[in-house]
């Protein structure tokens, strides 16, 4: 900045309000019951507080309440500060990016290294209480008959573990890794939008608090899919489910859309496209998909919002609509968000594995291929999630072949990763083990999935353990242990502590031991017929079911060895880690340890990408000779 | 201790972003705004034809689904027309004439507000309510979500003009670098010509509702031609 910044002494109203998490809270608490008294005074219906005196089923004042409780939520986290400026005509006026002190994890900050700290807790809050859900729905299936939960109330377990897992995991990777690190990997001293990169959190958490309501409201019947009929059949707690999707939804499409225009406008002098590191372009190919697929949700879920609200009809026969529809436009969204779970799971591994292999990434541009390629065909897969809903038969051999056909691209980032390894000096410290995890459970997912592609073996399992099992190998398999992955390797650099390596490995262990001993039964158990989301299951699969229940509760207390790590280590032992201890090339190791607010005193200039180990030793980045600015 | 920075150097001192880097953010976000708006109201389109061809119950579109062709004209010509007018303002813009494009948004701003208003005088006189079958829920619904963006595209214009009617009496200059860049440590009084921020704005938004436009004629074509 050529300007030193003079300190403004803010007003008297605005240093009482204060603009954090808690008067965003209180602003959050006031917009619902503004929005619940209008909704009510509209529509003149009964009137129940948080379902006291039976279950208020007023979608309109619900769904206004969400709304103006979100709207409540943003304007105390600061949010309407800046188009209140800028309506008035003028330019911004909050600081909202403060240097220091805890608070400014606790409100707007501008700062894309504390909102990717913000994000790495918020969405492990989440991924708790939807690990949480998956304890309890193990704890019931201890028993064929129903023992511990009503079927509707089993029902509302399974829809929030499946909806807040998809939801809230869709930014597993993007919202802690992608924002905290491409900036500083591409030279860039920010984010294009810092606003709405905050706004993306802060949208995600109101989301997540939202579906957490839905046991006020007697739940929801539908799984994470929310199909119709049900969806327009089912009470209030329904409306929760679609303002959280279709906040996710609009959270990941600013998400996607910020990452691509810094990846495009924001590299730094000499970072051609043939240098960005392996990660920037696993989320690039990831922002893509969230950017156009998102949409297509908040469409979808907005008509299924107009069926509860205003009575249209686009999912009822009787009244001229189809639940048919529902199903093609969630899955025109839904089976690329399958790719934004999977894509940025390569890309950790791919920008991991030439760092602990002390290679070059073998086949850079076969790798960026393979994504691109994903990215593409995973828009021509979606009917094959409606294979057993009726469609037209001679649309199947198509889609089965679309469907296939994907396991080419994924093929070459698998091939990629392989080939790194081929005559490393293979380091296997903890990241690296959640990396080779990766390729076995993604490869039982993969090969799990052709028999889903194919309609005849389809037939047999579809809606069966066997899918649910195959899932959880591809999105546990694929993204969560290269979540876990990332945060190993990367908290060093973010927090400036290391994390302890033996309970590293100790997590390691039991979680992939106990993640497969968890899935892998679960194909048997589809094959022998055993339905998913029905709370009774046939005597003869106790047995099953019970090894299953014991490993996922084992898996569950692998997840408390990591949180004990990750706060001892941070909060107590507080081990300062070198600046670069994993002798890594990229960029980001070349920063100090945590990184400066403002990340270079000059932006750099690249000269090679960030993977020449095993070269004669040469930086890919240079200090820039003079002050100069983004590339275009 | 790593040569590209350092703890210690102040924020306050470490260079200004290039001035074009604003814009050049803003080009390709509204370029990629475009292309989800565009995958928002694929959704609507896939509805429309796919409700169509079932006819379920025979209640794609009852006899008196029947909205009125005039108005929705109208909605459709002044969308456009708001977009042309703010295309002509960003010309004047570049060619410095500042009270021309603030003349031409103006009027851009209260075309789009007419043709919301019209769209709320349609809905109201339409005959049909959204439960009148296929047809009425696809045409509320596209309608209601079209009216919402264009309400926030109208926010985005009124942005601009506010800054421009604000600062008409200041000279428009080169920005230093750092001015116009969108760098969100830089505070209000920071920001020696507001003016940039119009700049680097105008041309996006000029995309971006003209694109609107042209879907706002798209849904004319399917509702009330075909």
């Amino acid at each position: 900045m050529s300007a030193v910044a003079v300190e403004v002494r803010p007003p008297l109203w605005r240093r009482l309000i204060g603009f954090n998490a808690l008067t965003a809270v209180v602003f959050g608490i006031g917009g619902y019951y503004l929005g619940w008294f209008i909704g009510h005074h509209i529509n003149g219906a009964s009137v129940a507080y948080l379902g006291v005196g039976g279950i208020d089923q007023n979608d309109l004042s619900v769904f206004l309440g969400y709304f103006l409780g979100v709207a409540g939520f943003l304007i105390g986290m600061g949010f309407g500060v800046y188009p209140w400026a800028r309506l008035r005509g003028y330019p911004p006026s909050l600081r909202e990016k403060e240097q220091q002190g805890v608070g400014r994890y606790f409100g707007l900050c501008t700062d894309h290294k504390v909102v990717g700290i913000q994000y790495l807790c918020g969405i492990g809050l989440f991924f708790f209480i939807g690990g949480l859900n998956a304890m309890l729905i193990r704890v019931e299936l201890l028993s064929p008959a129903r023992q511990v939960f009503p079927a509707g109330q089993y029902l509302t377990l399974v829809g929030m573990h499946g909806t807040m897992m998809m939801g809230i995991m869709s930014s597993a990777i993007l919202g802690p890794f992608a924002n905290y690190f491409v900036p500083l990997m591409i030279g860039a001293r920010r984010m294009a939008f810092p606003r709405i990169e905050s706004l993306t959190f802060w949208l995600l958490m109101a989301g997540g608090a939202i579906l957490t309501t839905t046991i006020f409201f007697g739940g929801f019947p539908t799984g994470w899919t929310g199909y119709q009929p049900l969806n327009d059949q089912a009470n209030t707690g329904m409306d929760s489910y679609i303002v959280f999707f279709a906040l996710v939804g609009i959270s990941m499409c600013l998400l996607g859309l910020n990452m691509i225009a810094t990846i495009v406008t924001m590299r730094a002098p000499g970072l051609t496209w043939s240098r960005l590191p392996i990660f920037c372009w696993g989320v690039l190919s990831t922002a893509v998909l969230q950017l156009l697929a998102a949409p297509v949700l908040i469409a979808v879920l907005g008509m299924a919002m107009l069926d509860r609200t205003a009575q249209t009809t686009f999912f009822i026969p009787s009244g001229g609509g189809s639940p048919y529809l529902y199903q093609n436009l969630f899955w025109v969204f839904g089976h690329p968000e399958v790719y934004i779970l999977a894509l940025p799971g390569f890309a950790i591994v791919l920008e991991l594995l030439p760092v602990f292999a002390r290679k070059p990434l073998w086949g850079y541009r076969l790798a960026v291929a393979g994504m691109l390629g994903v990215t593409l065909l995973s828009w021509l897969v979606w009917q094959h999630h409606l294979f057993m809903s009726g469609i037209n038969s001679n649309l199947r051999p198509f889609y089965m072949l679309s469907t296939e056909l994907i396991s080419i691209p994924t093929g070459f980032t698998f091939l990629c990763g392989l080939m790194t390894l081929w005559r490393g000096q293979i380091r296997f410290t903890v990241p690296m083990l959640f990396c080779l995890a990766w390729f076995f459970n993604f490869l039982i997912g993969g090969l799990s999935g052709v028999f889903l592609s194919d309609v005849p073996s389809d037939v047999t399992t579809h809606g069966s353990f066997f899918s649910m099992a195959h899932f959880h190998y591809t999105i546990m398999g694929g993204l969560v242990f290269t979540f876990f992955a990332a945060i190993y390797y990367w908290i060093p650099k973010m927090t400036g502590f290391q994390l302890n390596e033996r309970l590293g490995k100790i997590h390691f262990w039991v979680m992939f031991i106990a993640f497969n001993s968890t899935f892998a039964p679960l194909f048997a158990a589809g094959f022998l017929g055993q339905a998913r989301r029905d709370v009774t299951y046939p005597a003869h699969l106790q047995f099953i079911n019970d090894w299953v229940s014991i490993s996922a509760f084992v898996l569950g207390a692998s997840m408390l060895v990591f949180l004990y790590n990750f706060v001892h280590s941070l909060l107590f032992a507080r081990i300062k880690a070198p600046v670069n201890p994993w002798s890594s090339l990229s960029i980001e190791w070349q920063l100090p340890s945590p990184v400066p607010v403002h990340n270079f005193d000059q932006i750099p200039v690249f000269t090679s990408d960030p993977y020449g180990y095993g070269e004669p030793s040469r930086p890919s980045a240079l200090p820039a000779a003079s002050p100069a600015g983004g590339s275009s | 201790m790593s040569d590209v920075a350092h703890p210690a150097t102040e924020y306050s001192i470490v260079e200004g972003e290039p001035p074009e880097l604003m814009g050049r953010n803003l080009n390709s976000a509204g370029h990629l705004l475009a292309s989800a708006t565009a995958f928002f109201f694929l959704a609507f389109v896939f509805a429309y034809f796919y409700l169509r061809s079932l006819n379920n119950d025979h209640l794609w579109r009852p006899k008196h689904v029947d909205p009125s062709l005039t108005l929705g004209t109208l909605v459709m010509a002044l969308t456009v027309a708001s977009a042309l007018l703010v295309r002509l303002g960003v010309l004047d813009h570049r060619a410095a004439r500042r009270a021309q494009w603030r003349l031409k948004g103006a009027l851009a701003l209260v075309a789009g507000l007419i043709a919301i208003v019209l769209q709320f005088v349609e809905w109201v006189s339409a005959g049909f309510g959204p439960a009148d079958g296929g047809y009425a829920s696809v045409f509320i619904g596209w309608t209601a979500f079209n009216v919402l963006f264009v309400l926030g595209t109208l926010f985005w214009l009124e942005n601009l003009l506010a800054t421009a009617f604000r600062y008409r009496r200041i000279p428009s200059g080169a920005p230093a670098p750092g001015e116009a860049s969108g760098d969100a440590g830089r505070l209000g009084h920071d920001i020696a010509d507001p003016l940039s921020l119009v700049r680097s704005g105008l041309e996006s938004l000029s995309f971006y509702w003209a694109f609107l436009a042209g879907l706002g004629v798209l849904a004319w074509i399917v509702l009330y031609l075909i």
